[in-house]
């Protein structure tokens, strides 16, 4: 049995060795990510199991909960963290070969200490815990943004960090107000205190941290950040972004909103805000020309999209979300990676540009079209089930107001549909432009992420049963509140 | 009066969170703008502090001898809070300035008005 | 069984692909073979008895079953005989194009799709194969590049639009009854309130009309079928179109039912009436917008349109003749105009044109060529002793009886406009003088040829034997609940009149016989060289006398005020207010930090002063 904890030390160690490895045996250096990540995902797929049965409360320092800061390893946290281990996995082993003209050693700490940093997120049981996570998360990332100087990459590190700072600080307040009034950090025992949002001394501090945590999720129209910071990054660093970062900032959102508040008067404006978000990002997304930037308004989209299952606030509706939350990620990590490829070989971020990649990079664009086809919900890929869960609760709910909703989110597909569609006709069947390309052996560090991930969109498109079982008890996890203070606090 | 001497570092803190905010809202100049984050990162965390500060107050230790009831010690848990927001801020700061000499070697300004490049 | 079939068929592509990156030749077999055992799989089904099976059980809650009735099962047979020949036409098409294996993948992959659609036992299932097939056909209408892109977009985003639709639906079939096997919602949904059955009926009426191109959503079709591949043309036009049909007599009879879909609203007014009007609409414009094409392709994709129309009008009208009638047209259609796409495509691979202008004198070159395709032409006009004859007579047949004049009407000034094209289609391709860039044009392969021919043969066979396809539609028919028609081999017969081909060609053979008379009689023609003629003392023009171009200038003149196409047009403005939409929505991201922020604290500040002031959390 492995204990959670080791999840987070075992990367954040490595991470603070890589400087150290470097100096005696600078070819290990590659391998360190590879092996933290991959020790994370079997650690949190063998927790998985029981965590289904009960979930796995560690206390560290020995103190008993509410004192002490614990992690707390639910169903939800245990797939959430394999899920990060994965994604980390895959792109540790495209950066081997996506990363030769920089030096690496600096980017492979950053990047171990971003994923320590979402694993955190999702695991910890303690809402400053939570805030120092997020830190973690946030001041990686603004330095893998800007990690290759160039102009972009080092103006949108700037927004994102001044946005960044802002938000981190909104959420600190608020952690002060809940301190000050609750005299607790736990969430668990939060969660017992707290009742009802509709009071002051609640609701103040729920908006502050939801506005603080926004920032970071991406939610309209706190995303300003986003665009910018995704569309410069590497694109490996794209797909952690877009793929991990985000998803855990409104993972955060939503363990703040359902578990620690119990805010469900809320959750119906949280389905409207998500639907803006839909709404605006699908729509920035359909007039640019430049491709990252446009998988980058399209992550908004997504984020909206699964804003918006999460706040029908049905079991079937958060089930929804949290698939979507997933199949997001894998889905844009794929396109980003593909993308990354891409350009790598036609040296331009240019939509046209791309055209003819069908010939130079074959499994690259055939990435982009799995990613992209399963971005807008098409059958048999993993976006299918998400699209469909979400859309279904809503009906269910047998509400005008959500029906029209529904209408509104169908709309966002359709754009959405236009323009990916539009770059997998580039990519594919526009021609090479004239010029004469060679098809260029990628390597095989490059292919494997890209295939695996290809995979698992399928088999998981065909099979949703495979998890959604187990998002089914995260859902139940995250909307249940009491059976979450009497897991962490003990039956009293 | 005694009002303000009750509230005086709530009060003292909002101030700074506010013209913290107010700074990043109308400062166009990155350098003031990374400042009014400081100036705004200092309000929270005098806010914090100031949650759980017993007027009188001893520090939150039991030694051998030392007959402090617990009710009369300031509240530890903020202070380990205020003192890790303070590392990140740090970090936050040193890493807003690097940035700020790379921003001024690609722009020749410190402008964020004209720091546009990427936008829509 | 079922289950096999769909097995086969994405096993089929899957494998064919990778076949076909190690040799093009095993490849071809394959996919033929794979076509073959489908088609032999579901012949052998035939009038089998209804059964469900379920092959997916528990997917996101649902069982998805597969189920075959004598409706899916005419659908699933002419999909798989339509798929084979299309299959053989292509091996010689496609040759010499990049990207052959993917065609290849992606072709049975839309057919597997269309099976798919053809054999599910829920709308679920229905849904994921109309989906596949759907991003299929876009990639495929993209494949020839150019001007093919813009007109994959168009299919796809409308195509999505549709599914939305189909999605809204069938969600909100299921949130109400709790299922979406065919066979229960067909019980549930008898007690449904009007407005209800409407809203489902107007939402799928829009994903199926998109697929089927009725006006108002039949933007996307010309330009996707005329600048899709060939084979694919014929595949899009014959089978993938009519999957509409399929969809829109699954709901109308199969779900709803008789009685419901023709008792809503009474009159001109009712919802069937309706859509019939918007059928006759169809069959019209479009008819005679394929009359002022210059690209021969583009007149086969209006004039797809234009049949299509008839076919729904036999769907909606709501008579047992009139369903008879539509099953039937669909069924020839997909034989004729899959005919007329591979001839044309053929035309367009020795030419490597298709304008309309350009073309002539190929009967000489290509004799065969010629006959099939006059056969497929006379079949779409619908001239006796050919299928087309059948399917109409009885569509005319039924609207005179229950008293739709105007209905009626615009079925005949349609086959006026199918009549006009047809002969333009045939004259300016294969009569008059050859161009002498088409000097050398040889004739093509067996295997180009076999499936036009076996499409021409299977015209006339079934343009003289109605009976053996009517008989089959009858049993349709009769399980929807109409009342059975007389049928017979040689024709049909109602209380108000028999059609039997045996007359028809016992007057045809009359008729011929005094024309060859007349003709016998008359002086003989004599051979003049083309420089024998008098132009006047100027020396004789090498090129053309053939007429062609401005070929209906004073119909055209008449009509082409009326044939603008404002719903086009009303589209593009549409697209136009998105994109300026979207222009207009991203300038929020000014690239000012400041605003950024503010926009945070707006937000804060919002939410706020709303809880402050009103208090709604």
């Amino acid at each position: 049995m492995v204990n959670p904890a080791l999840l987070l030390a075992v990367p954040l160690a490595l991470a603070f060795l890589i400087p150290l490895v470097r100096l005696v045996a600078r070819g290990v250096v590659k391998w360190i990510p590879v092996f933290a990540m991959a020790f994370n995902f079997i650690a949190s797929v063998l927790i998985i199991p029981r965590a289904l049965e009960e979930a796995i409360v560690t206390e560290i320092g020995g103190f008993p909960a509410p004192f002490c800061i614990n992690l707390v390893a639910g169903p939800l946290g245990s797939i959430l963290s394999s899920f990060i281990a994965l994604i980390g996995l895959l792109v540790a082993i495209y950066s081997f070969d996506y990363l030769r003209e920089v030096p690496t050693a600096k980017y492979y700490t950053m990047y171990l200490l971003l994923l320590t940093g979402a694993t955190g997120i999702v695991l910890t049981g303690d809402i400053f815990n939570l805030f120092v996570f997020f830190e973690i998360l946030c001041i990686s990332s603004y330095s893998l943004v800007a990690y290759q100087g160039n102009k972009a990459g080092i103006e949108a590190s700037v927004k994102y960090l001044v946005q960044g700072s802002i938000g981190s600080s909104l959420l600190l307040l608020g952690i002060g107000l809940i301190y000050g009034q609750y005299g607790t950090l736990n969430m668990g025992d939060l969660a017992g205190k707290i009742e009802g949002i509709s009071s002051p001394s609640a609701f103040v501090p729920l908006v502050l941290m939801i506005t603080g945590l926004g920032v970071e999720a991406a939610i309209f129209p706190l995303n300003a950040w986003l665009p910018d910071a995704h569309s410069s990054a590497p694109s490996s660093i794209s797909a952690v972004l877009s793929g991990v970062a985000i998803g855990v900032g409104l993972y955060s959102i939503a363990r703040i909103l359902f578990t620690v508040f119990g805010g469900t008067a809320l959750l119906e404006t949280l389905a409207v805000i998500g639907l803006l978000t839909l709404l605006v990002g699908e729509l920035s997304a359909l007039s640019q020309d430049d491709v990252k930037r446009l998988l980058a308004y399209s992550s908004i989209g997504q984020m909206g999209l699964i804003a918006f299952g999460l706040g029908l606030a049905t079991g079937e509706g958060v089930t929804g979300g949290l698939f979507q939350l997933l199949s997001h990620g894998l889905s844009k990590a794929l396109l980003f990676l593909s993308v990354g490829y891409m350009i790598y070989r036609s040296g331009s971020k240019k939509i046209s540009d791309l055209q003819g990649s069908w010939k130079r990079t074959p499994v690259a664009s055939l990435g982009f079209a799995v990613g992209a086809f399963s971005l807008v919900g098409l059958p048999p890929f993993i976006g299918f089930p998400g699209k469909f869960l979400i859309v279904r609760s809503a009906l269910l709910k047998g509400e005008l107001f959500y029906t029209v909703l529904v209408a509104f989110v169908l709309f966002a597909t359709v754009v959405e549909g236009g323009y990916f569609f539009r770059v997998v006709q580039i990519i594919f069947f526009k021609g090479t432009g004239g010029r004469r390309l060679k098809r260029e052996v990628a390597p095989v560090s490059g292919l494997i992420p890209l295939v695996v991930l290809m995979l698992l969109i399928l088999i998981v498109g065909v099979y949703p049963g495979l998890i959604t079982g187990l998002i089914d008890s995260a859902a139940a996890e995250l909307t249940a509140r009491s059976s979450y203070f009497t897991l962490v606090m003990g039956s009293t | 009066m005694i009002f303000l001497s009750e509230y005086i570092y709530y009060i003292g803190a909002i101030g700074l969170i506010f013209i913290g905010l107010l700074i990043v809202l109308v400062k166009r100049n990155l350098i003031k703008v990374v400042i009014g984050i400081n100036v705004l990162d200092t309000g929270v965390n005098l806010f914090l502090i100031s949650s759980g500060y017993l007027k009188g107050g001893t520090a939150p230790i039991y030694s051998p001898g030392s007959d402090a009831a617990p009710s009369t010690m300031v509240d530890p848990v903020p202070q380990a809070l205020v003192l890790t927001a303070i590392v990140i801020g740090a970090s936050v700061l040193a890493l807003a300035l690097s940035l700020g000499i790379k921003l001024y070697d690609h722009y020749e300004t410190l402008d964020l008005e004209e720091i546009r490049g990427q936008r829509w | 069984m079922l289950e096999a079939i769909l097995v086969v068929a994405f096993g089929g592509a899957l494998v064919s692909y990778f076949l076909g990156r190690w040799t093009s030749r095993i490849r071809d077999y394959f996919a033929l073979g794979v076509w073959i055992a489908i088609l032999g799989m579901t012949s052998y089904l035939h009038q089998i008895e209804p059964k469900i099976s379920t092959f997916y059980p528990g997917f996101l809650g649902y069982d998805l079953s597969l189920r075959i009735t004598s409706l899916s099962w005419l659908f699933a047979v002419t999909v798989a005989a339509v798929s084979v020949l299309v299959i053989i036409y292509s091996f010689r098409y496609i040759k010499g194009h990049e990207k052959r294996n993917l065609f290849y993948f992606l072709l049975l992959l839309v057919n597997g799709g269309m099976m798919g659609i053809t054999l599910s036992g829920d709308l679920l299932s229905f849904y994921i194969f109309w989906e596949i097939a759907s991003w299929s056909t876009f990639l495929l209408i993209s494949f020839n590049r150019g001007k093919a892109l813009p007109a994959g977009l168009r299919y796809v985003v409308m195509s999505v639009i549709g599914s939305a639709a189909m999605l809204v639906a069938t969600l909100s079939l299921y949130s109400s009854y709790g299922t979406l096997a065919l066979s229960d919602l067909s019980t549930h949904l008898a007690t449904a309130g009007g407005g209800y059955v409407i809203f489902i009926f107007l939402l799928f009426f829009v994903s199926f009309g998109v697929k089927n191109a009725i006006v108002p959503f039949h933007t996307w079709l010309p330009p996707a079928h005329s600048e899709a591949p060939a084979p694919f043309s014929a595949v899009l036009s014959g089978l993938l179109v009519k999957m509409g049909t399929y969809g829109l007599i699954l709901i109308f009879y199969l779900i709803a039912g008789m009685k419901i879909f023709l008792g809503l609203g009474t009159g001109i007014w009712s919802f069937h009436y309706i859509i019939s009007a918007l059928a006759g609409v169809t069959i019209v414009v479009p008819s005679f917008i394929a009359v002022l094409q210059d690209d021969a392709k583009k007149t086969l994709a209006w004039s797809t349109v234009g049949q299509a129309g008839y076919i729904v009008l036999g769907v909606s009208f709501g008579t047992g003749l009139a369903l008879a009638a539509g099953i039937f047209h669909f069924l020839n259609h997909a034989m004729f105009k899959s005919l007329l796409f591979m001839s044309i495509g053929t035309v367009e691979r020795k030419t490597s044109t298709r304008d309309l202008n350009e073309l002539g004198g190929l009967v000489k070159r290509t004799p065969v060529l010629f006959v099939v395709t006059l056969v497929g032409a006379a079949g779409l006009i619908g001239i006796p002793l050919t299928n087309g004859f059948f399917s109409k007579w009885m569509l005319y047949k039924t609207l005179i009886l229950e008293g739709n004049p105007f209905l009626a009407f615009a079925a005949l000034v349609g086959t006026w406009g199918t009549v006009l094209y047809s002969y333009r289609l045939i004259h300016n391709v294969f009569f008059g003088q050859l161009p002498e860039k088409y000097r050398d044009v040889t004739r093509t392969s067996f295997s180009t040829y076999l499936p036009m021919v076996i499409l021409s043969i299977a015209i006339v066979f079934f343009g003289v034997f109605p009976g053996f396809l009517l008989g089959e539609i009858n049993v349709v028919t009769t399980s929807l609940g109409f009342t059975p028609l007389d049928v017979q081999l040689w024709g049909i017969s109602s209380d108000s009149g028999t059609v039997n081909t045996l007359n028809i060609l016992a007057a045809l053979a009359v008729v011929g016989v005094m024309v060859w008379y007349l003709f016998r009689s008359s002086a003989e023609t004599t051979e003049v060289s083309q420089e024998d003629s008098y132009t006047a003392g100027a020396p004789v023009p090498q090129g053309r006398f053939t007429y062609t171009a401005d070929f209906y200038r004073p119909l055209e003149k008449i009509i082409r005020p009326y044939l603008k196409d404002r719903i086009e047009d009303f589209y593009g403005m549409l697209v136009g207010f998105v994109g300026v939409l979207s222009d207009t929505v991203r300038r929020i991201y000014t690239g000012y930090v400041g605003t950024y922020v503010a926009y945070i604290l707006a937000l804060l500040a919002a939410v706020l002063l709303v809880q402050l002031g009103w208090k709604p959390w």
